[in-house]
């Protein structure tokens, strides 16, 4: 019982801290020790027991996303999360162009592999060229 | 409705630090109770998390001090005190709010008379 409230606590200050990018360090610190603090203090003097209780003290909080805003209003920062779409965005294209490459170099290579064994031997079926497969099939 | 949020929010910027600084005029309040007593304001409308970013303005500006107390009945808790410039902020936003409560009751009709 103590681990899972523990656990729904961690992700909470977890998804907080994700949003707090952009913030001087010592002020996310700063928040996240308050948020602890404040959290721990409602367990302990309120002497909540389930989960359930302890979800209702972060929703009294406040989401991540309202707490991490009111954080770089008042530290007057701009919220980061909106900035990182385009990064992955940037990510995603590097995926595409690392794969598109790679398809290339096999397609290269196949296509040296079928030519080679085309002029090796004259009757070298399809099949091997596209996949060569060193076992020997039984058929 | 986003309108009425909106409003709601404006009306509390600006406003809300000094409610704040007048909960620990007379005593020295922990965080929670600062936070759970704005909270329970519907009027404020405000998620009790907010608030400690703005304690730490307050403190960060000089008009607030705060000093982690140990608990005799759980975690050590972060006591906020006023400072002498948070006191004469406290004293200045007094003397502002009431004229300015006056002007805007007399122009949009909410004064007494009204």
């Amino acid at each position: 019982m103590k681990t899972r409230q523990n656990d729904v606590v961690t992700e909470y200050l977890h998804e907080v801290d994700q949003r707090l990018a952009g913030l001087p360090v010592l002020q996310r610190r700063e928040l996240l020790a308050d948020l602890a603090a404040h959290i721990a203090a409602e367990q302990a003097e309120r002497h909540l027991a389930s989960e359930g209780e302890v979800i209702e003290v972060l929703e009294r909080l406040g989401s991540p996303e309202v707490v991490a805003a009111a954080a770089h209003e008042e530290a007057g920062t701009r919220p980061q999360p909106p900035a990182r779409s385009p990064l992955s965005g940037r990510r995603l294209w590097l995926y595409v162009a690392v794969a598109a490459g790679v398809l290339a170099v096999l397609f290269l290579c196949a296509g040296a592999m079928f030519l080679g064994r085309e002029s090796g031997s004259s009757v070298g079926p399809v099949e091997t060229a596209v996949a060569p497969t060193p076992t020997v099939q039984s058929s | 409705m986003a309108d009425v949020s909106q409003l709601a929010t404006s009306l509390r910027r600006g406003t809300l630090e000094f409610c704040v600084l007048a909960m620990v005029e007379t005593e020295d309040r922990y965080g929670n109770e600062i936070v759970r007593r704005l909270g329970e304001e519907p009027g404020l409308a405000v998620g009790e998390g907010t608030i400690y970013p703005l304690l730490s303005r307050l403190r960060r500006s000089g008009w607030l001090e705060s000093k982690w107390v140990e608990s005799p009945s759980g975690p050590p808790r972060r006591y906020y005190g006023l400072t002498v410039s948070g006191r004469s902020a406290l004293d200045h936003f007094r003397t502002e709010w009431v004229s300015f409560r006056q002007t805007v009751d007399r122009l949009v009709g909410t004064g007494e008379a009204a």
